[in-house]
């Protein structure tokens, strides 16, 4: 053992174990100082990564079920990063309380009238989405308390597997050997054997040999019918044919009555012109009249003349007849 | 007939226990008195300073070009592979995950202990055994040999193992960036997103304390190992393989309860 007063200082390491190294104190500084700023920088850089020197605004989200969850993992808006989940606790009502940081640069995207997701994926963890369909609403509040509308494709198993084993069971029961796909099967089977008998396909559809027969000769006489028919047709064209000659023709009704329009035409033109000059003779009348009219103002005074000129020409024969010697007396004379 | 030498077989095993359990608490015992030396500011004279740096210089700074390339290259394989492995099925978003996790908290750490550990470690542990025996009346034992002889070595090969991870780290960290996004910067906020979301408080903090634990087992252990060794010749060859294993299993053992606290 060392005595336990034995000085420090005779103790020099450089004699025994640490190899030389040239400039060894400032090798190590120079790691040390690396060492402190790689620690220093990362613990910033995380901070920095982490959202700690960020201006956040608080989002609150309610869920009915918080698993998938976690402290950290984003806020999606169009698949960007807008947001980060701080912390989730069980609210007073049983719901799932989900509270967001948002920050300030990034509070924009979300409005008043934004709808929130919480989607869970069969592969992969579940994600939180944002989805605004109007960006010119009012901007989100801080402190808004949103519910979440949960989209969840492992809830959807349970039921899809349930309407997966009915529609098993059903298909068993379809395929099975008593089943109703299978007597159809039975009779199509039939079906195909008849017709490939000697009727063919009609004695398959018409169920029997007799009745593929008789639709055979229904067919046959309806050809029949139908070349009788064509006949008939033969003499319809004819006859309208014929018809067309007397309508449309050049001794035609149509030619005929095109003269007859045409004579028409010219009469009336002469009518048109007898009624011009009635027109005029009218027009002539109405001067007439206005005339008359003119002439029977002057007719009293003229008739006034008359009368006193007959009257003259009485006193005239009276003063004659007077003096005339062979005149009578025209006075009675009384006893 | 078949009991004596099963006795015996026993015995020996009691024995070797024994002399393991033995080993163990002075391993302990020297790591705490190291620890304590350590943080206490009296220790760091101008000859275990000048140590000190003598050993970390040669832990660390030869071989920090190495551990880089070293690093590098790990790191651009491993984030090649899950990157693609995570696209083919549309994960692309947990690549960083993956990665962050398996390499840097995990790998790396692991890698550089166990690097210094068989680089210095060994030779250091080697050393201890060779200076016990070659004295016959050393007097450089107890508190004085730690402070002036052992500590510093073994401080060194701690500091280096911190210097070598943070390095790594940083340079896997970078690497895995030019992997995902090439020299693009637009990369940089998703990224910044997705360390973000790795390194939680609780996990840096648990990564730090890990480290910290690889640091002091490298700079205590293959010591305490050769201090333990036999005063003979025939003993000195045995000091740096018992100190190795006795590294490895108190790394293992840390890995295992660090990634125990995380992921159980």
């Amino acid at each position: 053992m060392a005595p336990p007063d034995a000085p420090e200082e005779t103790v020099d390491p450089r004699d025994d174990l640490a190899p030389e190294v040239r400039h060894a104190e400032l090798k190590a500084a120079t790691l040390l100082v690396l060492l402190a700023a790689i620690v220093a920088g990362f613990v910033l850089y995380v901070l920095y990564a982490r959202g700690a020197f960020e201006s956040v605004q608080k989002l609150v989200l309610m869920a009915d079920d918080g698993a998938g969850v976690t402290v950290g993992m984003d806020l999606t808006f169009s698949g960007f990063p807008v947001g980060r989940v701080q912390r989730i606790e069980l609210a007073a009502e049983g719901k799932a309380r989900i509270e967001i940081d948002v920050a300030k640069k990034d509070a924009k995207w979300l409005r008043a009238s934004s709808v929130f997701t919480l989607e869970r994926s069969l592969v992969g963890g579940a994600r939180l989405r944002a989805f605004t369909g109007n960006l010119e609403d009012k901007p989100l509040p801080d402190g808004a308390v949103r519910q979440v509308l949960r989209g969840d494709a492992t809830e959807e198993l349970p039921g899809l597997i349930a309407t997966m084993k009915r529609l098993l069971e059903n298909l068993d029961r379809m395929t099975s050997t008593d089943s109703n796909l299978s007597a159809s099967i039975a009779n199509v089977r039939a079906l195909t054997d008849r017709m490939t008998g000697p009727q063919g396909a009609l004695g398959g559809l018409l169920g029997s040999e007799e009745n593929a027969k008789k639709a055979v000769l229904a067919l046959d006489r309806a050809n029949a019918l139908l070349a009788s028919l064509d006949g008939l047709a033969a003499r319809m064209d004819r006859a309208l044919a014929r018809a067309d000659e007397k309508l449309f023709g050049d001794q035609g009704v149509v030619e005929e009555g095109r003269k007859v329009a045409v004579q028409l035409n010219a009469v009336l033109a002469d009518v048109r012109e007898s009624l011009k000059k009635a027109d005029a003779v009218l027009a002539d009348a109405q001067k007439i009249g206005a005339n008359t009219k003119a002439a029977t103002e002057d007719l009293a005074s003229l008739r006034a003349e008359v009368e006193a000129s007959l009257r003259r020409v009485s006193l005239l024969i009276d003063d004659i007849n007077r003096r005339w010697p062979f005149g009578r007396d025209t006075e009675v004379k009384l006893p | 007939m078949q009991a004596i030498p099963s006795r015996r077989a026993l015995g020996g095993l009691g024995i070797r226990l024994l002399e393991s359990g033995r080993g163990a608490w002075r391993g302990l015992r020297f790591a705490g008195d190291a620890l304590v030396a350590a943080l206490s500011p009296s220790t760091y004279t101008a000859a275990v300073r000048g140590a000190a740096a003598r050993q970390l210089c040669v832990s660390a700074w030869q071989v920090l070009p190495g551990v880089v390339a070293f690093c590098a290259l790990l790191g651009y394989v491993v984030i090649r592979i899950v990157s693609s492995t995570a696209h083919e099925y549309g994960l692309s978003a947990y690549a960083v995950d993956v990665f962050v996790r398996v390499l840097v908290l995990e790998l790396i750490p692991l890698f550089v202990a166990l690097f210094v550990a068989l680089r210095s470690g060994a030779a250091l542990g080697t050393e201890v055994a060779l200076m016990r025996v070659s004295r016959e009346n050393p007097v450089r034992t107890g508190a004085r040999a730690l402070r002036a002889e052992l500590l510093p070595r073994g401080i060194g090969n701690a500091v280096a193992v911190l210097c070598l991870t943070a390095v790594g780290a940083v340079v896997a960290l970078a690497v895995a960036y030019v992997g995902l996004y090439g020299f693009s910067p637009w990369g940089h906020d998703a990224y910044s997103r997705a360390i973000g979301q790795v390194f939680e408080p609780l996990l840096l903090a648990g990564f730090a304390l890990k480290v910290s634990l690889f640091a002091l087992a490298v700079g205590a252990i293959p010591v305490a190992a050769g201090l333990a060794a036999a005063r003979d010749w025939p003993g000195v060859p045995q000091a740096a393989p018992r100190g190795l294993v006795r590294l490895f299993v108190v790394l293992a053992l840390v890995e295992a309860v660090s990634l125990a606290a995380r992921y159980v």
